[in-house]
């Protein structure tokens, strides 16, 4: 089924569809199960994630022209990173992504274009590859995200520029509960 | 054969009429826009424009059949064919939804009409099987008539969102109250005319930013998100039928620079209005590529605020710069190939990677990018002026001035700190810089000043915030008036787009701070609305204190002014200063967790007080309303502006006092005395 395009598509596409919500960091732990891991996982997990701030991204305060990024996000390039941030809640549903910022955004795309509210720290977040074709619900308040970091001007396929990539691994992500789901429909429609 | 009757054949006639109309080409669209096309009433006359002033011309023409094709078009003025072949474009993918592929746009550009009056446009199409449409709109070209003497210079203070609530609040704030007598009067309350505006727009009676600016400034209602065009069917934001600006106008017909001067991003929709021409208001990456390649038909000279994002190549980390918000106009299709050739517009380019803040120096923009570099320019040599003091907006006044006291509200320090740009100027730092600059234009000048955050603060219900800038919008205006009062050849407007979040001034606390405090931590409604809310004489006068910076000493003062939104969104209240900003969509950093200490949203601060006032209106944010706006006056021409105006209507006043001189005599150079 083609990407939900408007709100009303995408509330139709949630209940056909599996959704998912992403794993806090409790979530996470309770995650890990009796699985044999080879031996690179088990070297991964035994060095804990390094502990990334948003005040890391850039030097500051801003100079002259433009940012410029900080040593310690350059050195973070392909490690294993844990962030705290904000899912962005976008008009049209993007699969198997999201972006997390350093503070709520709300991206009205339909009324914005790519002109939107993105700040230059967005973290363009993927999920596993058997998992593309899943929306992720969006979640008020702070959420916690594990996962490789990738560092760099990439241009996606949507035509954004995005500096920082995030992959995550399969467990980050579970399925929404129906329940869940019928939850998430109802917050759609009343936001308090 | 059987002979029918007369009737008959009458009451097949008629039945066939309908099959026929049905079957011919139609216009859809007729554009200059009219109530005569629309609906085949004369008036009320839609589009006005000046004796000369530029405009297009543009038709929608749906063939009959999906096999068919618009093949020519003509249109004439009061009969008289214009001299110039309408340039055909057929739709094919490039139009909004709904549009069949093979309707074509027949488009004029840059046209105008010297006779006063008021004018029939017609439109003539010819489909491919040899039919033909046509259809008729009208349009009005307003006299100017000989009057006295021609204001050399032109400023508008526009106070985005400023409504009289937000002009009454820092009257109160900044010159206090006596016995019910103003103490300190607003320098925008010294001048000596004022009068309503009304703000609705082409498409709605709540305008947004963009149609609020662009109606002072060319003459006509455009839609909302619109900068400078009338709506069209395509999506491409850079085609739409163009009309021309007051800049451009000025700067065609007698030589005038423009300054546009900002505390927003430079691309949003106010600084826009004034040179920029999209149906995107969004469209930043080409709206500041026009700023500079079009400087030759605007006489830009000085731009100032925030958006250095817009200015930095794509491979600059922190750069919005993107194809998609940018434009290039075709060289072989005359659709938009007329706009180079008949406007002598600029054809822009997809160039994400350009570096527009060195294009800017190149062409002889002395560039600042804080206040100390601001001070350093030698403004005596200085003859463009850009001046870019954020990524995207500046902080408003309340956090720039506790930056200046090191007052630490912020997460790291100061506000100003926790957003990367510590050393901004004020805005009528930054307008007395422009005016050093502009005042050497030997020709004069239309200068732009705008208070842009008494809006996104009244978006945000964070009153000391909206206050504060609406008290550092007057110090600049009152630059401005003393400018205009030395010289005596310059008109100043002070004026708003729309007003905003339906502000109401409901009285005055009837405790200190220090029992607002405690009523906050004893938390709810009975608490904090009917312990603090003092009506009628409850509210007394609140008495700030103005430090010698010119900002009150303190905001939370006791029996501090207090303030209702007409237009909220669900919020806490406690009635109290919030230490910071809520989170500014458009802001690139936080700097330290937890992130939640800078608000998401009105529902997210002032949680002790466990107080919410009830929004009556959807969404995060306080609105627009469609209530009237007040404008005052001040210079040569300004009793011009006395009444009830439509907003197009101050297009007009400025115009004539520029062009053929002042009609109403005797304006007053002096402020009011007294309160």
């Amino acid at each position: 089924m083609p990407t939900p395009t408007t709100p009303r598509n995408l509330i139709r596409w949630l209940r056909h569809n599996i959704a998912v919500v992403l794993t806090m960091g409790m979530m996470a732990a309770s995650a890990t199960g009796q699985t044999v891991l080879p031996a690179d996982e088990v070297a991964r997990q035994a060095t804990p994630p390094v502990a990334l701030y948003w005040k890391d991204f850039f030097q500051m305060p801003v100079g002259d022209k433009g940012l410029a990024m900080s040593e310690r996000i350059r050195q973070a390039q392909g490690k294993e990173v844990r962030l705290v941030g904000y899912v962005v809640q976008q008009e049209v549903a993007t699969l198997g992504k999201f972006l997390l910022t350093p503070r709520p955004v709300l991206m009205s795309q339909h009324a914005d274009g790519e002109a939107d509210d993105l700040p230059p720290a967005t973290v363009f977040v993927r999920l596993a590859p058997d998992q593309r074709d899943w929306a992720v619900a969006h979640a008020r308040g702070l959420v916690e995200v594990t996962g490789t970091l990738d560092v760099g001007r990439k241009e996606e396929p949507d035509g954004r520029i995005s500096w920082f990539r995030m992959q995550l691994a399969p467990d980050a992500v579970r399925a929404m509960t129906r329940f869940e789901v019928t939850q998430y429909l109802h917050s759609l429609q009343h936001s308090h | 054969m059987k002979n029918h009757p007369p009737l008959t054949w009458i009451a097949l006639a008629l039945f066939a009429l309908p099959l026929a109309a049905a079957a011919a080409p139609t216009v859809t669209r007729l554009t200059p826009p009219s109530e005569l096309f629309s609906n085949g009433q004369a008036a009320p006359v839609i589009a006005r424009f000046l004796p000369g002033q530029r405009f297009d011309l543009q038709a929608t023409v749906r063939p009959d059949d999906a096999t068919k094709s618009i093949t020519s078009a003509q249109f004439s003025i009061d009969g008289k064919p214009v001299d110039a072949a309408a340039a055909l474009k057929v739709c094919e993918a490039s139009c909004l939804k709904g549009v069949p592929a093979n309707t074509s746009l027949a488009t004029v550009r840059a046209v105008s009409v010297h006779k006063p009056g008021i004018h029939q446009l017609q439109v003539l199409a010819t489909q491919s099987d040899g039919q033909t449409v046509s259809a008729v709109g009208n349009f009005e070209v307003v006299p100017l008539v000989a009057g006295g003497q021609k204001i050399k210079n032109i400023i508008i203070m526009l106070g985005d969102g400023m409504g009289a609530a937000q002009r009454t609040a820092a009257r109160i704030v900044a010159g206090g109250y006596a016995q019910g007598k103003v103490i300190t009067p607003l320098a925008m309350d010294t001048f000596p005319v004022t009068g309503m505006v009304k703000t609705a727009s082409l498409n709605s009676v709540v305008t947004d930013s963009a149609p609020g600016m662009t109606a002072y400034v060319s003459g006509n209602k455009n839609n909302n998100n619109e900068e400078g065009v009338f709506p069209d069917d395509t999506i491409d934001p850079f085609d739409n039928p163009r009309i021309e600006y007051l800049s451009e106008y000025l700067h065609r017909t007698q030589g005038k620079a423009l300054g546009l001067v900002t505390t927003a991003d430079v691309f949003d929709a106010t600084p826009a209005g004034n040179a920029v021409h999209t149906s995107s208001r969004g469209a930043g990456t080409g709206i500041v590529d026009q700023f500079l390649d079009d400087r030759h038909l605007t006489g830009l000279a000085v731009l100032m605020g925030g958006g250095r994002k817009w200015f930095l190549p794509s491979s600059t980390p922190g750069s919005a710069r993107g194809d998609r918000t940018d434009y290039a106009f075709s060289s072989t299709d005359a659709h938009t190939a007329d706009i180079v050739k008949r406007w002598g517009a600029s054809p822009g380019s997809m160039d994400k990677d350009r570096n527009l803040l060195d294009d800017f120096q190149r062409a002889g923009f002395q560039y600042a990018s804080d206040k100390t570099s601001l001070d350093a320019l030698n403004l005596d040599k200085t003859d463009r002026l850009l001046g870019l003091f954020a990524l995207s907006n500046m902080n408003v006044a309340l956090d720039k001035m506790d930056g200046r006291r090191n007052k630490a509200r912020g997460i790291t320090g100061r506000v100003v700190d926790d957003y990367g740009f510590p050393d901004q100027p004020m805005l009528d730092e930054m307008t007395a810089k422009a005016l050093k600059v502009l005042d050497r234009q030997k020709n004069g000048f239309v200068l732009m000043v705008e208070g842009a955050s008494i809006d996104k603060q009244a978006h945000a219900m964070d009153t000391e915030r909206w206050m504060l800038d609406t008290l550092e919008f007057d110090r600049a205006i009152a630059l401005t008036q003393a400018y205009a009062a030395k010289r005596g050849d310059t008109l100043v407007i002070v004026t708003a787009d729309h007003e905003c979040a339906g502000v109401a001034l409901i009285g005055g606390s009837r405790v200190s701070d220090a029992r607002l405090q405690t009523l906050v931590r004893e938390g709810g409604g009975t608490a904090l609305r009917d312990s603090v809310v003092g009506v009628y004489e409850q509210a007394g006068f609140p008495r700030y204190r103005i430090a010698a910076d010119g900002y009150p000493e303190a905001v939370d003062i006791d029996n501090r002014l207090l303030v209702g939104y007409g237009a909220n969104a669900d919020r806490m209240e406690d009635f109290r200063t919030n230490d910071r900003p809520l989170q500014d969509g458009q802001q690139p950093l936080v700097k330290k967790e937890p992130l939640s200490a800078y608000p998401a949203g009105p529902m997210a601060r002032d949680l002790e007080g466990k107080y919410m006032v009830t929004g009556q209106v959807p969404g995060d944010s306080a609105v627009h309303t469609a209530t009237d706006i007040p404008l005052s006056a001040f210079g040569p021409g300004a009793y011009a502006f006395t009444g009830v105006q439509d907003n197009t209507d101050v297009f007009f006043k400025l115009a004539q006092a520029a062009v053929r001189g002042v009609l109403v005599p005797g304006a007053q150079l002096r402020p009011k005395a007294g309160p």
